[in-house]
This record gives C-alpha cells, sequence and structure tokens, in this order.
C-alpha cells in the first residue's frame, strides 16, 4: 500500500503527480502483469461538502468519461453520499486550509488497463472539488458482506420518555360561575 | 473447525466500506486486533488489516479513539 500525497515515491513514480487531493494507491503490478493486462480497479472518493448536490452528478460524470475515455468498463458503482467522516479532514481552498467533518463518498468498480490509473490520479488532483481519493486492486465478485454486522452495544429503548400531552384548558371550566348556580349547587350538597 | 465472524459468514474478501464489520476487529481505542483474539487465519488477518488501513485513510474510521 502507497500513500502518495505530495512527496514523490521510489517504487511507483509513474503515478506520481504532485499537488491536489491526498491519494492513496494500491496498484503494485504483480508478477506476470504487463500494462496491456486487464485488471479490476475501484476507485473511492470524497467531494467536499461545499459542492452543491445537484453539481455532484456533473463531477461524477467527468471521473466516468475519463475511465471510458481509457477503454475502462464499468462493473458496480456507489452513488456519492453524504457521510460523517470519523476525523476531520484539512484541505487547501485558495490560501486558507478548511477542515471538513463531513464529504460524499462515493466509488466505482471498473475493469481497464494500468494506464487508467494514471489518467484518474492526474484528473482527480488537478479537480479542487475532490477531497481525497483511494484507487486499489480488487475482484470482480461483490465485496460487501451480506451479514449485518453485530453492534457493540444493543440498546433497547424501553425507558424512551415520552411528552405528556398537555391538554388546553377547556372554556367550560374557565368561563365564571354565577352565584345563583353556585348557590344551587351548595344547596343540592347540603340537602343530602 | 474455525469459528471467527468471516469463517462464519463465509465472507471471502473484506471491504473497506464495511465499517460495522471492520469495527469487530478493533479494539475501543482504534486499534487492530491482534490475531490471537481475533481467531482469524493469516490470509484473513492480512485481509482486514489491509481494509481497516484503507478505511481510516479515508476517513471511515479513526486513527485513533479517545
Amino acid at each position: 500500500m502507497q500513500v502518495v500525497s505530495n512527496e514523490t515515491s521510489s517504487e511507483e513514480k509513474e503515478i506520481e503527480v504532485s499537488g491536489g487531493a491526498d491519494a492513496l494507491l494500491d496498484v503494485a503490478p504483480s508478477k506476470n502483469e504487463s500494462d496491456d493486462t486487464l485488471q479490476i480497479y475501484e476507485i473511492g472518493y470524497h467531494i467536499a461538502p461545499a459542492v452543491k448536490e445537484e453539481d455532484l452528478e456533473k463531477i461524477v460524470g467527468a471521473l466516468r468519461a475519463v475511465i471510458e475515455k481509457e477503454g475502462g468498463s464499468f462493473i458496480t458503482e456507489g452513488a456519492p453520499s453524504l457521510t460523517k467522516l470519523a476525523y476531520s479532514i484539512s484541505v487547501r481552498e485558495g490560501e486558507r486550509n478548511v477542515d471538513y467533518d463531513r464529504a460524499y463518498f462515493g466509488w466505482i468498480k471498473f475493469e481497464g488497463r494500468r494506464a487508467i490509473v494514471r489518467a484518474l490520479t492526474e484528473s482527480l488532483k488537478q479537480n479542487p472539488n475532490y477531497m481525497r481519493f483511494i484507487i486499489w486492486k480488487t475482484v470482480r465478485e461483490d465485496t460487501r458482506a451480506r451479514m449485518k454486522a453485530p453492534t457493540l452495544r444493543e440498546v433497547k429503548r424501553t425507558d424512551t420518555i415520552k411528552s405528556s400531552v398537555r391538554r388546553a384548558p377547556s372554556e367550560e371550566s374557565t368561563a365564571p360561575v354565577s352565584e345563583a348556580d353556585l348557590e344551587k349547587a351548595i344547596q343540592e350538597i347540603t340537602e343530602e | 473447525m474455525s469459528s471467527n465472524i468471516l469463517t462464519q459468514n463465509d465472507i471471502q474478501f473484506v471491504d473497506y466500506k464495511d465499517v460495522d464489520l471492520l469495527r469487530q476487529f478493533m479494539n475501543p481505542h482504534g486499534r487492530i486486533v491482534s490475531r490471537k483474539k481475533t481467531g482469524l487465519t493469516a490470509k484473513q488477518q492480512r485481509g482486514v488489516e489491509a481494509a481497516i488501513k484503507r478505511a481510516r485513510f479515508m476517513g471511515l474510521l479513526p486513527y485513533i479513539q479517545k
């Protein structure tokens, strides 16, 4: 696994592109792999939350166009959705750093040649809307677990406090009681 | 007979997006639990480790938890 931020590494200089969003590239070629070998890759990306929701499709469309241009074919895709991050990510916007604690997270699984990785890395690093991305080698099968992982604490909410409904004071009780009615009611009680 | 979560549920590949599953292999501080405690095979443990590290980089899981 290799983290490519702004510094260069000796192993995969061909994919190095300085500046822009932080990237994690886990695409080291295997022994028998040449540049023309078709390989399954997955790209996961975070788009800055400052981007409007209606513009997301356009931004991801540009990403898809890069893959198609390089002869890649799509396998599965996860549309970007606003996700809360485990820690805030700092992004350089103009002359200042902005910390974001949420981002639009999406992913695309595709098949293609090695050249796609370079094209994608260049494209995403130049686009300021992308905060961070990861490209890694994967398998064609669906890797998402079908089981529901047990949560650490299963809390049954039996002690929820329901807000009591406050009754509006009825008109009957607030209406002033006349002297005659009151005397009549007292007399009824005393007679008993 | 292995009795780890991955074998029981027939999970061949661990995905970095399955955050709830990956949390099973982390302690409350956010550290990766050792193979001794997870009961995973060496191959499974390597897969889980790689997935956790990818998820951490992408901000889906924390590096440390206070």
